[in-house]
C-alpha cells in the first residue's frame, strides 16, 4: 500500500513597516498593519477560501478516504482573526470532518531551535495550547519552521510529551540510497521521521505553471500515473508513504487559479483512488502503518526544504542576518526578564523567520524566489528596518 | 552689478554642499544691492531672475523662449513648489533635464567661435582642453554638455556685468559666456576632482576643472586648503586666487531643542556616503567606542556610493543595533536628526570646506572635524583630527561620551561661535572681487 501524506504550510507573517531611524522612540507602530491585512485578504480570497470550500467537497465526497494535515502558525491564526475572520471559521469547518491532521511547531514560525531552546520550547507549547484552543485538537506530528531538521531537534521534541513524528525534507545528501517513501526512526530511535519527497511535491508547488517544464502541463492521469510507477518497486509488503508536503498558497496563490491548480486537486483523490493500493493516510498514522521495522537515520548538519541547498542559507547565509538574529536573541532574554507581556509579543513577533529570509541576498533563481516574497526593495532595506526596530525595542526595554 | 551666475545646485534643487554655499552666498550678495541672472539645469530653458533677496526662496524664473513665458506667466500655480515643478525642478536631482532633447555636443560647438585668428594659441589649448574631455555617453557628462549649449544662448540674450560659475559642471558655460561676451569670469572652486575621488579620479574633469579656472580672470577658492590644492596640483596663478570661506545662517524657522531618540549618547555622520567623506573611518571609531561603551549609538545618515559597502561591513562587524543607517533624509528630517544627536563627527578624507559642521554646531552638537577641511581653519571650539589618526578620534569620543558637561560646555562654545560665521562678510569679501576684476576689466578694455 502506498499512502499519500498531504501536509500543507499555512503561514503568513508580521510584516515589518519601513521603520526609519526617525520613527524610534515615538511609539510609531512598528508593523505595517495596511500591508499585512492586504496580504491576508489577498490570499484568503485567492487561495484560503476556496481551497478550503475544496477540500471540504472532496472530503465529503469520499467519505473518509481523503484526508490532510496542516500546519497553521500562531502569526496566520492571529490574523485570521484581525482580517479575516471567514477563514478561520472554514479551517474550523476542516478540521471538524476528522478528516484534518493538524501539526504542532513554533507559534512565531521562528528560528529559536537555532539559538534559545528554552524559547524554541516555550513557542511550541504555546503553539499546542493555541491549537487545543481553536480547534480542540492535540498535536501529535511536530513540523520545524520551513522543516529544519537536525539530529538535536529530536531530542527537543522528544522532551515534549506526545509528539511521535517528525516531518522534514527528503534531503539526497542525508538520505543517498535510501527511499523518502518509507518511514524512519530518528537516530536515537525514539521519534518518527517522514520524509518529503520533494520531486513529486515540487512538481505541483513549483513546476506546475512552467512551461519551460518538458512535462507540462501536469495532468492528473500522468501525475497518478508517475505515483503508481514507484509501487512497481519491489516493496515486500511494506507500507510506504508518499509525503508530498507543500506551502498551502500553493493553490491560487504561488499557482494561480488560472493555471488550473484547482481542477488539478479536484480530480486527483478520485484518480488515485480508483487504484486499491493507493490511499491517503495522516502523518501521525506512519508508526502504526509501519509494518516494518524503521531504521535510524541520522542528520548531524541542519536541512530545510528551502532553496536549491536545503540548508540553513536561506536565512543564516550573509552577515546582515547573522548580526540581526544575533542581536535579537541577545534582547531576548532582557526582554523576558523584564515581565512585559507587549513588549515580549513584540520581540517574538519579530523572531518570525520571514524576516531573515527577506536580507537573503543569495543570486540567481533563489534570490528571485525571496524577491518574490519580500515586502522590501533590496535585502539591505529589509535589514535597515529590522536593525531599526530592535533599536527601538531596546529604546522600550529602557524606559 | 549684475552677474550672471551659473551653478548646478541651488535649494530645492540640492544633492550636497554646493546648493548650501550658493543659497546663503546669493541671498547676501542681493541684500548687497548685487543683481543676479542664475542658470540651473532645469529641464526647461528658463534662468532665475533674482533681484530681491525674498527672490532666493521663490526663485522667479523666466523662459528664454518668449511664447513659453507668456504661457507660463499666464499660469495660475498653487504654490511655489508647483511653480518649479513645472521649470523642472524638484528635490531629486535625478530629474534634471531632458537627455533626449540633447544633440552631439561636439558637432555643434565647435571651431567659429575659437579658432578665429584673433584667438591666442593659449586660449585654444584652453578650449581644446574643455572640448576634448567633455566627451562621454555617461548621464552627467551629457548634462553638462546640454548645459553649456544652454549657456550660449544665456550668454548671448542677457545683459551683465561679470560671469561666476560653480565647479567644473558649470566652467564650460563660464568659459563660453566669457569667449562671447568678452566680459570677465569668476571661477569659484568648492570642490576639486581630487576631493570628491578620494584619489586621482577622472582624468577628464580634471582637465575640464584646469581648463576653466586657467581661462577665468579670477579664481575663489572656499579655504586655504583648497587654494594650496589648485596651486600644488593645477599651477592656478597665485597672483588671481582668493579666499573666500563659505558661512552658515541657520533658517529662521529651525527649531534648535533637543529631542531625544535614544537614552544613550548618539555620535551622527551626517552626508554622503562616499569614499571623501571618510564613512569608512566612522565605522572604524564606531566599533572601537562599541566595545567601552555598548550604550553609545552611531548614526550614519545620508546616502551615497558607498552606503551598501558600508551595510554589509557594519554587519560583519556585528555591531548589533548600535550602528543604524537613515537613507536618504529631507530637510526637516536632517533638523530632527541634528536634534537628537550629541557628538557629530566629519572624518572627511578631503574637505574643501564643509558646509554640514557649521550647521551641526548651530544645534550645540560638539563636532570634532577632520583636520584635511577648509572648515577647521574657521571654527575654534571643534576638535581638529588628521582623518587617518582613528586612534585619536576613538579617545576624543570616548571621552565626550564619559564627559556630558564637558561635551555640552565645548558645543554651547561652538554655537556662539558658529552664529558669528553669517554670510554677510563672505558677500562683502566676494563684491570686493568683482569691483576689483571689473576695474581690471575697464582698465584693459
Amino acid at each position: 500500500m502506498l499512502n499519500i501524506v498531504f501536509y500543507f504550510q499555512v503561514h503568513q507573517p508580521y510584516r515589518l513597516r519601513h521603520y526609519n531611524v526617525l520613527d524610534i522612540g515615538r511609539g510609531s507602530p512598528m508593523f505595517d498593519d495596511k500591508l499585512n491585512g492586504d496580504v491576508m485578504r489577498k490570499v484568503a480570497a485567492k487561495c484560503y477560501l476556496p481551497t478550503n470550500k475544496l477540500l471540504l467537497e472532496l472530503i465529503k465526497e469520499h467519505k473518509g478516504r481523503f484526508k490532510v494535515a496542516f500546519s497553521i502558525t500562531g502569526t496566520a491564526i492571529e490574523q485570521f482573526k484581525l482580517y479575516s475572520p471567514e477563514t478561520l471559521d472554514s479551517f474550523k469547518a476542516l478540521a471538524d470532518t476528522g478528516q484534518v491532521e493538524l501539526i504542532g511547531e513554533t507559534y512565531y514560525h521562528s528560528l529559536a531551535f537555532l539559538y534559545d531552546s528554552n524559547e524554541f520550547l516555550d513557542q511550541v507549547m504555546m503553539h499546542r495550547d493555541l491549537m487545543q484552543k481553536e480547534f480542540g485538537y492535540y498535536t501529535e506530528t511536530f513540523r520545524n519552521t520551513e522543516l529544519i531538521y537536525q539530529d538535536r531537534l529530536s531530542d527537543l521534541v522528544f522532551e515534549i510529551p506526545g509528539f511521535k513524528t517528525i516531518l522534514t525534507e527528503g534531503v539526497d545528501r542525508v538520505l543517498q540510497w535510501r527511499s523518502p517513501l518509507y518511514a524512519y526512526k530518528n537516530y536515537s530511535k525514539r521519534i518518527n521521521l517522514l520524509f518529503k519527497y520533494y520531486q513529486l511535491a515540487d512538481d505541483i508547488a513549483f513546476r506546475f505553471s512552467n512551461r519551460e517544464w518538458p512535462e507540462y502541463p501536469l495532468t492528473v492521469e500522468k501525475f497518478v500515473n508517475w505515483i503508481d510507477k514507484l509501487t512497481l518497486n519491489e516493496s515486500k509488503g511494506r507500507n510506504q508513504f508518499l509525503n508530498l508536503f507543500m506551502d498551502y498558497e500553493t493553490f491560487g496563490e504561488h499557482q494561480w487559479a488560472s493555471t488550473g491548480i484547482f481542477d488539478f486537486m479536484r480530480h486527483f483523490p478520485g484518480e488515485i483512488l480508483k487504484h486499491d493500493h493507493l490511499g491517503f493516510a495522516f502523518p501521525k498514522e506512519a508508526s502504526d502503518l509501519s509494518n516494518y521495522q524503521q531504521e535510524s537515520i541520522s542528520f548531524p548538519e541542519p536541512v530545510s526544504w528551502a532553496d536549491a541547498e536545503r540548508d540553513l542559507s536561506a536565512w543564516l547565509d550573509n552577515d546582515m542576518q547573522h548580526n540581526a538574529i544575533e542581536t535579537l536573541y541577545g534582547l531576548l532574554d532582557r526582554v523576558k526578564e523584564r515581565g512585559d507581556d507587549e513588549l515580549l509579543k513584540t520581540a517574538r513577533l519579530l523572531s518570525t523567520s520571514d524576516h531573515f529570509y527577506y536580507m537573503c541576498a543569495k543570486y540567481f533563481q533563489d534570490g528571485d524566489v525571496h524577491k518574490y516574497f519580500s515586502p522590501y526593495d533590496s535585502p539591505d532595506q529589509a535589514y535597515i528596518y529590522y536593525i531599526n526596530a530592535l533599536a527601538e525595542l531596546e529604546e522600550r526595554l529602557l524606559r | 552689478m549684475k552677474i550672471l551666475m551659473f551653478t548646478w545646485e541651488f535649494p530645492p534643487l540640492i544633492s550636497g554642499g554646493l546648493g548650501m554655499a550658493c543659497y546663503g552666498m546669493v541671498k547676501a550678495l542681493l541684500s548687497l544691492g548685487i543683481k543676479v541672472d542664475m542658470v540651473l539645469p532645469t529641464r526647461e530653458e528658463v534662468y532665475f531672475r533674482l533681484r530681491e533677496v525674498s527672490d532666493v526662496d521663490t526663485l522667479p524664473a523666466v523662459f528664454l523662449d518668449p511664447e513659453k513665458q507668456v504661457t507660463f506667466q499666464s499660469k495660475a500655480f498653487q504654490n511655489t513648489s508647483e511653480r518649479l515643478e513645472f521649470i523642472g525642478i524638484s528635490e531629486r536631482p535625478e530629474t534634471y533635464f531632458q537627455l533626449a532633447e540633447i544633440r552631439r555636443y561636439a558637432v555643434s560647438l565647435k571651431k567659429e567661435y575659437w579658432e578665429t585668428e584673433f584667438v591666442t594659441h593659449e586660449e585654444q589649448d584652453l578650449w581644446q582642453q574643455m572640448t576634448r574631455n567633455l566627451i562621454g555617453e555617461e548621464d552627467l557628462i551629457r548634462k553638462v554638455q546640454e548645459y553649456t549649449l544652454r549657456a550660449e544662448r544665456m550668454a548671448k540674450l542677457l545683459d551683465y556685468d561679470m560671469i561666476h560659475a560653480h565647479d567644473w559642471l558649470t566652467y564650460p558655460a563660464g568659459m563660453l559666456a566669457r569667449k562671447l561676451s568678452a566680459k570677465p569670469l569668476v571661477a569659484h572652486i568648492h570642490a576639486t576632482e581630487f576631493d570628491r575621488a578620494g584619489g586621482p579620479g577622472d582624468e577628464r574633469i580634471h582637465k575640464i576643472e584646469h581648463a576653466g579656472m586657467t581661462y577665468a580672470d579670477r579664481v575663489i577658492a572656499v579655504s586655504q586648503y583648497t587654494a594650496q590644492m589648485i596651486m600644488s596640483r593645477y599651477r592656478i596663478d597665485t597672483g588671481k586666487i582668493n579666499i573666500v570661506h563659505n558661512a552658515f545662517s541657520i533658517p529662521e524657522d529651525a527649531v534648535l531643542s533637543k529631542e531625544r531618540i535614544f537614552k544613550g549618547p548618539v555620535i551622527l555622520f551626517l552626508g554622503r556616503i562616499t569614499l571623501q567623506k571618510g564613512p569608512d573611518y566612522f565605522l572604524d571609531m564606531a566599533q572601537r567606542v562599541l566595545q567601552i561603551h555598548p550604550d553609545a549609538r552611531f548614526i550614519m545618515a545620508g546616502t551615497g556610493d558607498m552606503s551598501r559597502k558600508l551595510l554589509r561591513r557594519s554587519a560583519s562587524l556585528k555591531l548589533r543595533n548600535r550602528f543604524l543607517f537613515t537613507g536618504f533624509l529631507n530637510r526637516k528630517q536632517v533638523e530632527r536628526i541634528l536634534r537628537a544627536a550629541d557628538i557629530y563627527v566629519l572624518p572627511s578624507v578631503s574637505e574643501p570646506f564643509g558646509i554640514s559642521p557649521l550647521e551641526a554646531m548651530a544645534y550645540g552638537i560638539t563636532s570634532i572635524i577632520s583636520k584635511q577641511s577648509g572648515v577647521a581653519e574657521v571654527v575654534k571650539h571643534a576638535f581638529k583630527i588628521d582623518f587617518w589618526d582613528v586612534d585619536l578620534w576613538v579617545e576624543t569620543i570616548n571621552h565626550l561620551v564619559e564627559h556630558p558637561e564637558y561635551r555640552a560646555k565645548i558645543g554651547i562654545e561652538g554655537m556662539r561661535e558658529v552664529n558669528k560665521i553669517q554670510w554677510e562678510e563672505a558677500a562683502q569679501k566676494i563684491r570686493q572681487i568683482y569691483t576689483s576684476t571689473l576695474a581690471e576689466y575697464i582698465r584693459n578694455y
